[in-house]
């Protein structure tokens, strides 16, 4: 009942909520929904068909097939690593645990451009790899392996993120239980943990799949840029639009604000569901009265 | 000690080995690569005539843009935590576009928008406001895509203070603005601080969608990680790496002033020793 | 400062909160608005205080329509339940608030701060906690400092709402005497809310008791304990047995087979008889009723014994004298009498009261 409770004392003037609700309103719709409303309708300026003709071409189809490929390829080995390091870090105590901590999320500091600079150092014609991967014929940079090391090295951080405040506020109790009970390590990860943090892996796997697919920078400076084999969708935008080519470009780009909107409905979805587990749990196990 | 739980050494273990393999080995070779440079050389490429400007432009559209991200952010957590109104769940969600939206993406469209013949530029230009190819585009590109950070930050905060505590102020004689000032903005000012940094820092570093609007002068409107581009596509690593060298090391410290203001954040008010009666 | 509520209602969508309340509260009176989670005093202490406006009603303070005022225009002191306490602030600057905020005309001079925040954290036995902070003290200094923040400003009314709820039982105890004295030393208006009878019994000069919205009894402690206006207060003041009974000379009627009533007298009443007013024999003597034993516990100076009578339970404490004298045991037949009884009907209307079995 106390959530309907209007706190009268605590509120703001009627002309002052109006006021401020229509700042912040017009702020958002120029900033989110007005470059939202124009990816598409750029995208749709000439028609139905203009728009089929742009992404049926041959250098947009392999664009978006190199876009997911890298996808596929870099989520599982985020995902590993992602619950690796929140089950060392939320199950265990040591030493340099908040170290280890900020140094996961180092990538989401670093400038892009400067993760692609990184490895063209190490792996490029000039750099500490370079005349030993060219002796045997390896290409890394200017080509697909090491588009996916930087998207590696870009979305390091969001499963882990996701899954560290999660399973450190579970805590071990679980885990000791099942233990304790003789389930073996993978049993108990596999019935234990991972039904406790399905919906926060996914959360992380939501917004690392966003990033992978669309980042910029760091695979700008390591694609090389070439047509059909090492562009990306995000790089295929950019290549149109520097055509002069507005239909292509925003056609393609509707094809990732499109990426966005399910990113941003499935994200809303799996907080909307975290959060009716955890409340169905606390109608389940009310806590116990102190009177 | 005996752990109950398994698998500590394995996951420990496989997570330090990912992280020195991905993240830490390549970039101190880029600090490595920098070494070879004298300090003399360093300087000279760190500080040269372009850089500066890049520098400047850099910081100061950041700094913009997460001081208009910290206003109107603030405002926008406020109305989404306090105010109701028709579609908010639906606004809230939109708020982390930018974080969804690819950059290249961003970039086309804001220079479209602005551009002089752009849904908002065609009104701009007549009041002698010209915001694409100009550092005022950068501004606009880069609060773009530092919008959530202070919205995302604030948000929780502001559900949590107790509304009790507003209304001990109003039963105390504040004013609804003595009360914000002197009640509400100290403890969401930690909060505040936290996103204009995470804002700041992504501006900072933030590539694609800028260069699409900015118009990329030199001196003028090349921002710092363009500077970086340019130099590899001359041909000049060492310079690239020089620049490269000075981005890290504010990553790196913008990186220690977060985890800071935090650590601030949950420890303030807390006194040297805690007392228990 | 007298406080005048008349005719306030409040609904919360289709909850009524309160409906039709109509209370007077003297100057320098400290009154308990006591009564179960939900009951409508907490929203009715947040209409006094301006944080909730009442739907139809008025308020009015030493005669003077408050209605509309808004809280920080009516001076009354505050103290929530969960402290509320700055916590950026130290006490010293929690106690000043209420001062620093005042317009610049009215504002006391720095020194005149410092001195009557200092005289109020030594009232309420804090000076030497001034430079902490509210998360290094505990529930009950919190308090204190929460009361002193509220007294700064010199309020003529002082509301309470449920102050000592989420502290333990031993601070609950001596923060309720000393609220006692200090409200005895401010000269003001206090008005507490509680759902705690034994607080609201120990501490207040009058209780309100409240239930579904609606004021059920107003009276001094001992009036609302020893003669409740209705079975709600009677059953929500203290242990009680309620027998089902025939409205025909009360006591007597209790469990006797209803279909020996007389025809005119069908309307059904509860009898209500609190545990230490009835008295246990060995022999049925005039009015009394036969119960068997079915548990007895000695707890502290009691001894409490559990009968059935009939279907029911009946739940009577005796002095361990008594049942020393008595000797009761599992499975005995006995009979009980009771010295003190009141009889409502169904709609809670008082009949009759009486003494030993009429």
């Amino acid at each position: 009942m106390s959530a309907t409770i209007v706190r009268k004392a605590a509120a703001e003037p009627r002309w002052l909520r109006l006021t401020l609700t229509a700042v912040g309103l017009g702020f958002l719709f120029f900033f989110l929904a007005l470059p939202l409303v124009a990816v598409f309708s750029e995208a749709f300026a000439g028609g139905w068909g203009a728009y089929r003709e742009a992404l049926s071409h041959p250098e947009a189809l392999s664009a978006i097939g190199l876009t997911v490929f890298i996808a596929v390829v870099v989520l599982p080995f985020n995902v590993a690593f992602g619950v690796a390091a929140a089950w060392a870090i939320a199950k265990f105590d040591f030493r340099g645990k908040s170290l280890l901590i900020t140094l996961i999320d180092l990538p989401f500091a670093v400038s892009p451009v400067v993760v692609g600079l990184v490895f063209l150092l190490i792996f490029g014609a000039q750099g500490v790899f370079g005349p030993w991967l060219s002796d045997h014929d390896i290409k890394i940079v200017f080509a697909l392996p090491g588009m996916i090391i930087v998207t590696l090295f870009i979305t390091f951080p969001f499963v882990a993120r996701e899954l560290i405040p999660l399973m450190q506020a579970q805590g071990k109790d679980e885990e000791e239980a099942a233990v304790s009970l003789g389930a073996s390590g993978w049993q108990m990860f596999f019935r234990v943990t991972l039904p406790n943090i399905k919906w926060g892996l996914l959360y992380g796997v939501i917004l690392a799949n966003a990033r992978a697919m669309g980042e910029f920078g760091a695979v700008s400076v390591v694609s090389g840029h070439i047509r059909g084999e090492t562009n990306t969708l995000p790089l295929h935008v950019e290549i149109v639009y520097n055509e002069y080519n507005a239909i292509g470009a925003f056609a393609a780009a509707s094809v990732l604000a499109l990426l966005a909107l399910v990113t941003l409905v499935a994200k809303t979805v799996v907080e909307w569901k975290m959060r009716q587990e955890t409340e169905m749990l606390d109608t389940a196990m009310p806590p116990e009265k102190t009177e | 000690m005996k752990r109950v739980l398994p698998g500590f050494g394995l996951s420990l273990g496989f997570t330090l080995a990912y992280l020195s393999l991905l993240i830490l080995l390549p970039l101190s070779g880029l600090i490595f690569k920098a070494s070879a440079l004298t300090l003399d050389q360093f300087w000279a490429v760190a500080t040269g005539e372009r850089a500066m400007a890049a520098y400047r432009v850099t910081f100061g559209a950041s700094l913009l843009a997460a001081l208009i991200n910290a206003f109107f952010g603030l405002v926008v957590a406020w109305i989404l935590v306090r105010y109701p109104f028709p579609g908010k769940r639906l606004v809230d969600s939109l708020v982390d576009l930018p974080f969804a939206l690819p950059t290249s993406v961003a970039g086309i469209t804001l220079a479209t928008l602005y551009a002089g013949n752009g849904w908002i530029g065609r009104h701009l230009e007549p009041l002698g406001l010209k915001v694409a190819f100009t550092p005022l585009g950068i501004v606009v590109a880069l609060t773009f895509i530092s919008l959530p950070f202070v919205v995302r930050t604030l948000q929780p905060v502001i559900e949590d203070i107790e509304p009790e505590v507003e209304e001990a102020a109003a039963t105390l004689g504040a004013s609804r603005w003595q009360t914000f000032v002197r009640v509400l903005l100290p403890g969401i000012f930690p909060a505040l601080l936290t996103g204009f940094t995470l804002a700041f820092s992504r501006a900072v570093g933030e590539y694609g969608s800028v260069i699409f609007i900015a118009g990329n002068m030199p001196l003028i409107s090349e921002i710092t990680p363009l500077l970086i581009i340019s130099k590899l596509e001359q041909y000049d690593v060492v310079g690239a790496t020089a620049l490269a060298c000075v981005m890290l090391a504010i990553s790196f410290a913008m990186l220690l002033a977060v985890n800071g203001l935090q650590w601030w954040a949950a420890n303030r008010h807390h006194g040297k020793e805690r007392v228990s009666i | 400062m007298s406080i005048e509520i008349n005719g306030v209602g409040k609904r919360f969508g289709n909850f009524v909160a309160l409906d039709n309340i109509n209370l007077h509260i003297p100057t320098g009176e400290l009154v308990a608005l006591l009564g179960p989670s939900g009951c409508g005093k907490t929203t009715l202490l947040r209409i006094i205080a301006g944080m909730e406006t009442a739907d139809p009603g008025h308020v009015s303070f030493a005669g003077e329509e408050a209605t509309h005022l808004h809280a920080r225009d009516r001076n009354v002191g505050f103290v929530f339940q969960h402290y509320a306490l700055f916590r950026h602030m130290s006490v010293f600057e929690n106690v000043a608030f209420g001062l620093r905020v005042k317009a610049r005309h009215e504002r006391p001079s720095e020194a005149e701060i410092r001195r009557r925040v200092l005289d109020l954290l030594k009232l309420v036995q804090l000076d030497w906690l001034a430079d902490r902070y509210p998360s290094q003290l505990s529930g009950g200094q919190r308090q204190r400092i929460a009361l002193a923040r509220a007294l700064a400003v010199e309020p003529k009314v002082l509301l309470l709402d449920e102050p000592f709820g989420a502290l333990d039982t031993k601070v609950r105890k001596e923060l309720r005497r000393w609220l006692r004295r200090l409200h005895d030393e401010m000269h003001i208006s206090s008005v507490f809310v509680t759902h705690d009878q034994e607080e609201a019994l120990e501490v207040a000069d009058r209780v309100v008791v409240m239930n579904h919205g609606r004021i059920e009894q107003i009276g001094t402690p001992d009036e609302v304990y020893s003669s409740p206006a209705s079975p709600f207060v009677y059953q929500f003041l203290g242990n009680v047995n309620v027998f089902h009974s025939r409205l025909h000379g009360a006591w007597a009627e209790v469990g006797r087979d209803p279909s020996e009533a007389p025809a005119h007298d069908r309307s059904q009443a509860m009898a209500f008889v609190r545990p230490h007013d009835i008295d246990i024999e060995h022999a049925p003597i005039a009015g009394s009723i036969e119960a068997t034993v079915q548990d007895v516990h000695a707890i502290g100076p009691l001894v409490r014994v559990e009968l059935a009578h009939a279907s029911e339970l009946v739940e009577v404490e005796l002095t361990r004298e008594r049942a020393n004298v008595l000797r009761l045991a599992r499975g005995q037949a006995v009979w009980l009498k009771p010295r003190q009884i009141k009889v409502f009907n169904v709609l809670g209307v008082p009949l009759e009261e009486g003494g030993s079995g009429i």
